[in-house]
């Protein structure tokens, strides 16, 4: 594999799967260049599923999306940063990663659906109202496994057949196969996708696999049609899942059965997972680390646990504290007031500054960076920084109580 | 995966894509005719077919061009009824059944080949524009938009008054002018559907633009264009008789505009049959398959639907 020159890294090299520094997502509007993310940086290790959190409009989906360059160009620019991604061998032979926003388009047609796999938020969209099931979930097998489609031929299979397992058999070649004495090696390829998109199915614990193959996506219902798209996703058993808001659009009693599927899954195929979501409640069952993302930046990371019972920011104790629990009833829900920030040529500023109840006149001057200080994980807030680091006066600091989220 | 196998249940459906694409079709026609017009339509449209098909049995091909009026000159100006001459006859001794049926013929052969080619090319045209984009779609659709400015029947017209009379150019002006609604249709419709989450997710899979195009945008853009195509199976044949009525086919030719335009002198004079029934036919077929086509994109176009 050719990298574009990689950035010093550290011990943890090896385990790592993915590492993003310094991601910078613009995009034209009208009203100007709209920083959708600015300066995020984070690691996804090997086997671990992280959570990308925040609301609407902060950047997460931008992000997840900007691994496998979904984005738009134009309106959007790549304006910066790296995506180092380790394949599996990569990671085994200690080699170097390769610059996901830098490697050529026909690498990335191959680390596409085979190294990093995606699911999306609308299974009822994701899916192709044209095809069968069985179709759009062999197209996974014939772009990157075609080798394994023909297993188990004495020798070697015939041409026609070779190509038709890529996919690259031409109309007359398919009536070809309808005849002697293409036929039956024909229909021995067939019964083989039948038997790999079965399996990849029932693996899904999709009901009647075999049935679920012949129908269309409109015959199926939601939570069906997720567990198709993650069939599809985890077929060729990629190093890095990535799921938009995979249960955004199912029903509540659906999306536990989803997100326990893909943990399971997750935990047998040794995948990597990161998770794009808004919902906390979900993420803390799932995650074993949690990004929180505000404004097109990184507000914390850490253990979810950790995150959970001590959150740093300002704007995670925010959120904490707007998930609402059985344990209080009735009384008024807790909201963080004020509005996200435009994100349209943002101001060296903490993003957050302006809803902020801790914030000083330092936050609307100075970007906090996400740093990891001693005895702490990393946090972007000038809450947890030295005078001496920024060389203010200690109270020109916000004071955060630590001990009443 | 062991216990995952075992679930799985023994592969007992013998039935593929095909025999849903068969089922599926089946599902279609069933929703078609459960509307009344519709199935007018389609039975109109079958009639027309096969009275067009049947023309050398109805009526003797006349020799040698079968699509020229066989000439009666023992019997002009016959009312309808005549023995021998079932629908009476002009008054150059043309038989207006033998016009009738064999200018089915014609209207057939004519909408055919224009639909056809008009409905490739400007579903080439319109592919090229929608999926690839920019300054490709810009310069297809400034060309289209000069095309549709101009009024079809004229713009039709035109191309055949200077290629001279005869009904080759006027499948010819037909073609060049109706290729363009295809390609405008096809364009939208692909620009819509590749913004959908599902090319998204091919691309995901690592497929290349080209499968994309055809697995994932056409089939999902073709709709339209389908039921634009049953509609212009009519209307080509309503402006094309438009075209032969005003003398731009060759005289004598079996076509229905040309029967139209001989029997015109002789309406005031009470010879009602030589155009009316003619003139009726171009309204028959026309009718059918608007019919047909509304119908078919009730069923097929979920936007309209209830309408």
């Amino acid at each position: 594999m050719t990298a574009p020159a990689a950035a010093p890294l550290s011990d943890k090299t090896a385990s790592r799967v993915a590492s993003v520094e310094e991601l910078r997502i613009h995009f034209d509007t009208k009203a100007g260049r709209l920083h959708a993310v600015d300066g995020v940086s984070f690691d996804i290790f090997d086997g671990e599923s992280l959570g990308l959190v925040g609301e609407t409009g902060c950047g997460k989906s931008v992000t997840a999306r900007s691994f496998l360059r979904l984005i738009p160009v134009p309106p959007g620019t790549y304006a910066g940063g790296r995506i180092h991604f380790w394949s599996k061998e990569a990671r085994q032979t200690g080699g170097s990663p390769v610059d996901l926003l830098q490697v050529p388009a026909s690498q990335m047609r191959d680390i596409r659906g085979n190294r990093i796999a995606m699911i999306f938020q609308d299974p009822g969209k994701a899916l192709n109202p044209a095809l069968s099931i069985r179709e759009q979930v062999a197209e996974v097998f014939y772009q990157h496994r075609s080798e394994d489609l023909l297993d188990g031929w004495n020798g070697t299979p015939p041409r026609p057949i070779r190509r038709a397992a890529g996919q690259r058999s031409g109309k007359l070649e398919w009536l070809a196969f309808k005849v002697p004495p293409l036929r039956s090696p024909a229909r021995r390829l067939r019964k083989r996708v039948d038997d790999l998109v079965g399996d990849a199915l029932a693996e899904t614990q999709i009901p009647n696999p075999r049935k679920i193959m012949t129908s269309y996506p409109h015959e199926l219902s939601g939570g069906m049609k997720q567990r198709v798209m993650i069939a599809q996703a985890l077929a060729c058993n990629p190093d890095l899942l990535i799921a938009d808001e995979p249960t955004t659009a199912l029903d509540v009693t659906i999306q536990a059965r989803i997100m326990e599927l893909i943990r399971e899954l997750q935990l047998r195929h040794q995948t990597s997972v990161l998770y794009i979501s808004h919902d906390l409640s979900l993420v803390r069952r799932i995650c074993d680390r949690i990004a929180v993302m505000y404004a097109g930046r990184i507000a914390e990371i850490g253990q979810t646990r950790h995150v959970f019972h001590d959150p740093l920011h300002p704007y995670t104790r925010g959120l904490l504290a707007a998930i609402p629990s059985l344990a209080h009833q009735r009384g008024e829900l807790a909201v963080i007031d004020g509005t996200v920030p435009e994100l349209i040529d943002p101001q060296p500023a903490c993003r957050f500054h302006t809803r902020c109840s801790y914030a000083t006149d330092l936050c609307g001057r100075l970007d906090p960076p996400l740093v990891a200080r001693p005895g702490l994980r990393p946090v972007a807030c000038h809450g947890y920084a030295s005078p001496d680091e920024l060389g203010v006066a200690a109270d020109q600091l916000p004071r955060l109580d630590r001990d009443a989220p | 995966m062991v216990e995952a196998a075992a679930r799985r249940p023994p592969a007992s459906s013998p039935s593929g894509p095909l025999a849903i694409r068969v089922r599926r079709f089946g599902e279609i026609t069933k929703e078609v005719l459960r509307n009344p017009t519709t199935t007018i339509g389609l039975v109109i449209i079958a009639s027309l077919l096969l009275m067009a098909l049947m023309a050398p049995i109805i009526t003797e091909a006349n020799t040698p061009d079968a699509y020229q009026m066989p000439r009666d000159w023992g019997a002009i100006n016959e009312p309808p009824g005549t023995p021998g001459h079932l629908l009476g006859t002009t008054s150059t001794g043309g038989d207006v059944l033998y016009g009738v049926v064999w200018g089915a013929r014609t209207s057939l052969r004519l909408s055919v080949i224009v639909v056809g080619i008009t409905m490739v090319v400007g579903t080439i045209m319109g592919s090229i524009a929608g999926f690839i984009g920019g300054k490709v779609d810009e310069i297809i659709m400034r060309l289209v938009d000069v095309l549709l400015a101009i009024p079809e029947l004229i713009f039709a017209l035109a191309i055949a008054a200077v290629l001279g009379p005869s009904f080759g150019n006027i499948i010819f002006a037909l073609t060049v002018v109706f290729w363009v609604k295809y390609a405008r249709i096809i364009r939208g419709q692909i620009i819509h559907v590749k913004h959908n989450e599902y090319v998204d997710s091919a691309r995901v899979i690592g497929d290349s633009k080209l499968n994309i195009y055809r697995k994932d945008v056409l089939p999902n853009s073709v709709t339209p264009v389908v039921v634009q195509a049953t509609l212009d199976m009519g209307n080509i044949v309503l402006v094309a008789a438009t075209l032969s009525f005003i003398g731009l086919a060759e005289a004598g030719l079996a076509e229905w505009g040309v029967l139209v335009s001989e029997g015109q002198a002789g309406i005031s004079a009470g010879r009602w049959w030589a155009s009316t029934i003619p003139g009726a036919m171009v309204f028959l077929w026309a009718l059918a398959f608007n019919l047909f086509g509304d119908g078919l994109r009730d069923v097929l176009d979920p936007r309209t639907e209830g309408r």
